[in-house]
């Protein structure tokens, strides 16, 4: 509890005593400078600060993300997404031309034999 | 923070610091920078068997018998030796164990594998790195006159019996193996087979299905899917039912007669040959707008060409994701052979849930080489367990990489001006890396 401060300090340096106005926070450490710390105003322990960190209040609602957003990662690769991603394209910009073509898909019905 | 090739002084910030996320994979393998081969040994006398491979982790060195019957697994023990003294880096002295094989491996087990009329594929070998379990394939000798049998085609060789075994490397054990029966499965350097994860997809050529196998943790090899003749798993039974209705089966329902006629005399075309030849349907139908202009485009495109389209059979198959496969049709020709990969091809990615074609790729389009120039490290398909491959240098990735390919495909194209050579320098560019 009683560092040899000249130790500490090297040989031809005198530590210097100086009471500050730190006197409850720093205790009796030796400083350098006395004028050190000597702005500051330490907080009263029996009246605690009220303060919370800020919050960004932002000035417009253009970017507020929908309620119920949930962010999950895509399970499809990136090639297999741009893969289907052509394809819907092609089959997008023709769609006029498919929908005579498409049946109702996924049902197994017996078609009469055509040849 | 500024890196130090110092190797001590990496070590020490191995000690103090953590790599950053997913990197220590990277971060260790960058002591290769400081650790360089420096002496080469030379007339180690070996063993007399034939040296394969080492497994992707380092863990096991897989060898053959001479007689191709046995599986010989070592553990490479690296040499270890500390030099004492000044002049270390000098003094070209080693100790006289670096002159024996048995310093640097040591033999876990010899099993056998094929049995008296089998020999052991020595170019077909899988490691499935989480479990340490390897894939080995046996085949007994090539059938002279196969002859044609139910669902097989013509012009590929058949085998009597090709069997893929798993065996867990670290005691030797057999944990379960899967049988063909007189098939034709591709084996020399693994193209026939591909493995993700623990899915291994296997093409039966002679018989045109893609069987889907799944490794469990338990070491059983489990069916999952064939693909082929059939896509859903009631196919076949839903075929069978309705053709006893309708009774157009053709030579098939008549037993024992017109068993060597050859597949497109068949009026019944079914599994993934009708999804691929729909999906070419419908691509050439949307393509345009007016009915008369769809009808020409039809027969220029299509109709001409389907008996082409009707011939083509599954050579190669890969895993893009767990649900879709790349597949690489071709000419019949080519079934057996090893080098096809300068021939037409075409590469279908056929989704295995809804047993859809997704995407129909016609001999080196540009599309095709579009999307493995921006995703060549999606076609890699590899597991996402294995750390390191997050780390390895593509032309998707790295834009001195892409640089060298782009000028590789310049040099290709611009020395033909003829389209269809521009089509197999493409095809060439993209053969020799998709797969």
């Amino acid at each position: 509890m009683h560092p040899n401060l000249s130790d500490i300090l090297g040989a031809g340096q005198k530590p210097s005593f100086h009471s500050s106005p730190m006197g409850s926070m720093l205790g009796n450490l030796p400083s350098f400078d006395p004028h050190n710390f000597s702005q500051l105003r330490p907080s009263d322990p029996s009246n605690p600060s009220k303060m919370v960190p800020s919050t960004y209040r932002p000035t417009h609602s253009r970017t507020l993300p929908p309620p119920d957003q949930v962010i999950a990662t895509e399970a499809k690769n990136i090639l297999i997404r741009n893969i289907y991603q052509r394809a819907e394209e092609k089959l997008r910009s023709k769609r006029a031309a498919t929908e005579h073509l498409i049946p109702e898909h996924g049902c197994k019905q017996t078609r009469p034999s055509t040849s | 923070m500024f890196k130090t090739n110092n190797v001590t002084s990496r070590i020490f910030e191995r000690q103090i610091r953590t790599p950053a996320p997913g990197t220590s994979v990277h971060s260790a393998r960058r002591f290769y920078e400081n650790l360089v081969p420096s002496f080469t040994i030379y007339d180690v006398e070996c063993p007399d068997h034939s040296f394969f491979k080492f497994t992707d982790d380092g863990q096991y060195f897989v060898c053959f018998s001479r007689n191709r019957q046995d599986l010989i697994v070592y553990r490479p023990t690296w040499l270890s030796f500390s030099c004492k003294g000044e002049d270390c880096d000098n003094n070209q002295e080693l100790p006289p164990q670096v002159k024996r094989f048995e310093s640097f491996f040591t033999q876990l087990y010899v099993k056998p594998l094929a049995s008296c009329n089998e020999l052991i594929c020595k170019d077909f070998f899988l490691y499935m790195e989480s479990n340490q379990f390897g894939i080995f394939a046996t085949s007994t000798a090539q059938i002279q006159d196969a002859r044609g049998t139910d669902g097989a085609i013509l012009g590929v060789p058949s085998f009597e019996k090709i069997t893929i075994h798993l065996f867990r490397l670290e005691d030797g054990f057999k944990l379960d193996e899967k049988v063909f029966h007189n098939d034709c499965v591709n084996l020399t350097h693994n193209m026939g087979a591909f493995l993700y994860d623990d899915l291994l997809a296997v093409v039966s050529l002679r018989y045109q299905t893609i069987h889907i196998l799944q490794i469990r943790d338990s070491g059983n090899l489990v069916d999952v899917r064939a693909i082929g003749a059939y896509c859903r798993e009631d196919d076949e039974l839903f075929i069978n039912s309705s053709s006893q209705l309708a009774g157009n089966r053709g030579d098939l329902v008549d037993n024992g007669t017109n068993h060597d006629q050859p597949n497109s005399n068949n009026s019944f075309l079914s599994g993934i040959k009708q999804r691929l030849l729909s999906f070419i349907f419908r691509e050439i139908w949307s393509e345009e707008t007016d009915q008369t202009q769809r009808v020409q485009c039809l027969k220029k495109k299509f109709y001409f060409h389907f008996q082409d389209y009707v011939d083509l059979v599954i050579l190669k198959v890969q895993f893009l994701d767990r649900h879709h496969l790349l597949i690489k049709f071709g000419s019949v020709d080519v079934g057996a052979s090893r080098n096809t990969d300068q021939l037409p091809a075409f590469f279908a990615v056929y989704n295995m849930e809804t047993t859809e074609i997704v995407a129909f790729y016609q001999n080196a389009a540009d599309e095709l080489y579009l999307l493995f120039e921006r995703f060549c490290d999606h076609f890699h398909a590899t597991s996402i367990n294995s750390m390191y491959m997050n780390f390895i240098s593509s032309h998707s990735n790295n834009i001195h990489a892409l640089e060298q390919l782009k000028s590789m495909k310049n040099k290709a194209t611009s020395i033909s001006q003829d389209s269809a050579r521009h089509d197999n320098a493409l095809l060439d560019t993209i053969s020799s890396i998709v797969f």
